[in-house]
């Protein structure tokens, strides 16, 4: 196996498919799920073999795949860049080369949309972190991506934001692929995915998938099977 | 809905920097984040120094700083960035002040400096980050007071003649009182830019290629 | 240092002819006061450009007079000293001209911000470069690198001001390494940080038309 002139594998060798609606991928810290969701959207290439999204390879077709896959990030202040609502969710408009009128509209509705419209004009840093996180997600969605790709998106969450963005997460459209620290989280998805230094070691149906990292770190609730 | 495709094969490492000469997106979030240093050294309080606490502001360091540590090109651009948003009135320049009122104002000489002031220092650096290991403080610091002195003191003294109509006698005197701290700014600039690059060592270095 | 936009001299809703008025005739009338403020260093041009722009922010943008003069107190202390040495050292309608003409131009300067919404500003800035576009310019990159730049301020400031708490809980304020340090390496990361929300939003690299000629292929 060849090996990156920094000599860092992050991730073993895998053949995967993503098919299904909802997606978790679970493991510890530094197991990688980072890493294999930068690979989806083509912010990291592999050093190799292929990622292809819709047939397109990342590495030959990057800014159409980034098109087609939204990206959501743990902190929603490193992703948000404009200062108001309003002008981020017009910002990723920009990217459908609109004018600025339909942007404006679109940009309204897609507020709208996520119930965060009476939060437009405030500054991104005057909201609390749920409704960040919210308004990061809007800023993503407002140019209807295909899939959805979220790191830890409920990880900086208090219990009530936490249960906002997660039905908001399960009501979407798209196929949704999500890292997750919160099991109950994982159990939410048709298929999850678990990482363990750089490899899968399961790949199945949720609660399955669940159980078996419960056993990987030996932390199994007491008297559980 | 369509059931969507993605296939994911192989070994992944951090395969992230291209060779590609084209800014990426992070070259102009580093250009950008530095111009908002700049405008931030520039607009908050100055830090009390040495057993007198006499204050220094930091623009001038800022403006040094984007060459030490992005080199001639990256941090000549957040330098003129910073400038363009000043210019068009956002407040961004020492004092709160901004627009094109500035360019009428005594300061205007050192304003203009900036851009070259970064280029010549960013211009020195690579030429010491590319060769040496070694005093690399050192001879950061000459870099930084060869870059202020070729570049700003000059165009701050013309710019004091023409805009506030001091002679050149009396335009050297309020110029020379900076001298002293600009020294002290050099020095910071030399030891941050080190740290820096320690902590990204990717910054400013050859770019590798992608496959060993 | 939150709210720090509002001081930092952005938009302010507001009624009044300014905000009417299209960003690119502002801007225009903006320039245009600095350049005869600086052509011609007379009484009357200062005269004229001190009661336009007083007059214009008063009735086109409806503040109150002692609002006006608000405006400028983050600038007094510089201009009260260039108008005493200007005045002692020449004479005192020699010190008129320069410090008048100064605050003219600070004044039209932000009845131009003031009165235009980030994003309009931001839209007219991108009009005005697209010309360039034959010269290798990127209106749209330069756009949004403006306002990542605006957006990193207040961040910025914020790590600021906790790393100068932190340095004085560790009573060395009196060190700037100690104070700078840290805020540079923030901003360092945070750049990085921010560039990979960028490109995973598919913002800031280049024209997007095509992708590019990828030199980046595989064996």
């Amino acid at each position: 196996m060849r090996t990156h002139p920094e000599g860092r594998t992050l991730l073993e060798p895998l053949d995967l498919l993503l098919a299904e609606r909802r997606i978790s991928v679970i493991g510890a810290n530094g197991s990688g799920k980072s890493t294999l969701l930068r690979l989806i959207n083509g912010l990291l290439l592999p050093t190799e073999g292929t990622v292809a999204v819709h047939g397109n390879d990342t590495r030959t077709m990057g800014r159409t795949v980034r098109r087609s896959v939204g990206f959501v990030f743990t902190d929603p202040l490193s992703q948000l860049v404009m200062p108001t609502g309003r002008e981020d969710v017009e910002l990723s408009l920009r990217t459908l080369r609109l004018s600025s009128g339909d942007r404006r509209s679109r940009a309204g509705e897609v507020l709208r949309r996520f119930g965060i419209d009476h939060l437009a004009d405030r500054s991104s840093y005057d909201l609390s972190g749920g409704e960040r996180q919210i308004l990061a997600l809007a800023v993503v969605l407002a140019t209807e991506p295909r899939i959805l790709v979220a790191d830890e998106p409920t990880t900086l969450l208090d219990l009530r934001n936490d249960a906002r963005v997660r039905s908001l997460i399960a009501g979407l459209d798209q196929q949704v692929v999500f890292t997750t620290h919160n099991l109950d989280f994982a159990l939410e998805s048709d298929r999850t995915l678990v990482l363990d230094a750089g490899r899968i070691v399961f790949d199945g149906p949720a609660d399955d998938a669940v159980a078996h990292y419960r056993q990987l770190c030996s932390c199994a609730p007491l008297g559980g099977p | 809905m369509q059931p969507a495709r993605t296939t994911v094969t192989g070994t992944a490492g951090t395969g992230r920097r291209s060779t590609r000469r084209r800014w990426d997106a992070t070259d102009l979030s580093l250009v950008a984040v530095f111009a908002a240093l700049i405008a931030a050294l520039a607009i908050l309080p100055g830090i009390p120094v040495g057993p007198l606490g006499v204050p220094i502001t930091l623009q001038t360091l800022g403006v040094l700083l984007a060459g030490l540590v992005l080199g001639p090109a990256r941090g000549t651009a957040a330098v003129l960035l910073y400038l363009v948003a000043g210019l068009i009135g956002l407040p961004v320049f020492s004092g709160f002040s901004g627009g094109f009122g500035v360019l009428a104002g005594p300061t205007a000489g050192y304003l203009l400096a900036f851009p070259l002031a970064a280029l010549v220092a960013g211009l020195l650096t690579l030429g010491v980050l590319r060769r040496t290991h070694k005093f690399r403080v050192v001879l950061l610091f000459l870099a930084a007071l060869t870059a202020s002195l070729l570049t700003i003191h000059p165009l701050g003294i013309t710019g004091l003649m023409i805009n506030a109509g001091l002679p050149l006698r009396d335009a050297i005197l309020v110029d020379v009182v900076y001298l002293p701290g600009d020294v002290v700014k050099d020095v910071l600039a030399a030891l941050l830019a080190v740290s820096v690059h320690r902590a990204f060592p990717r910054l400013l270095a050859a770019k590798p290629p992608l496959r060993a | 240092m939150r709210g720090f936009g509002a001081t930092l001299g952005l938009y302010e809703p507001g009624r009044g002819f300014l905000y009417r008025t299209a960003p690119a005739p502002k801007a225009v009338a903006s320039l245009a006061c600095a350049v005869a403020v600086i052509a011609w260093r007379s009484p009357t041009t200062t005269a004229v450009a001190l009661l336009l722009t007083f007059g214009v922010l008063i009735v086109g943008a409806r503040l109150s007079p002692v609002r006006v003069l608000r405006m400028l107190l983050p600038a007094a202390p510089v201009l009260g000293i260039l108008a005493l040495y200007q005045g002692l050292a020449q004479d005192w309608l020699r010190a008129f001209v320069v410090v008048g003409g100064i605050t003219a131009c600070l004044l039209a300067a932000r009845a131009l911000t003031l009165t235009t919404a980030t994003q309009d500003l931001l839209d007219g800035v991108v009009r005005l470069v697209r010309p360039f576009r034959r010269l290798g310019a990127d209106p749209e990159r330069f756009a949004l690198a403006l306002s990542i730049m605006l957006r990193s301020i207040p961040y910025l400031a914020g790590l600021f001001v906790d790393v100068r708490q932190a340095a004085r809980a560790r009573g060395l304020e009196r060190n700037p390494r100690v104070v700078v340090t840290p805020l540079v390496l923030g901003a360092v990361a945070y750049a990085h940080r921010t560039g990979e929300a960028l490109a995973a939003r598919g913002l800031g690299e280049g024209d997007l038309d095509e992708d590019p000629p990828d030199d980046r292929t595989g064996p």
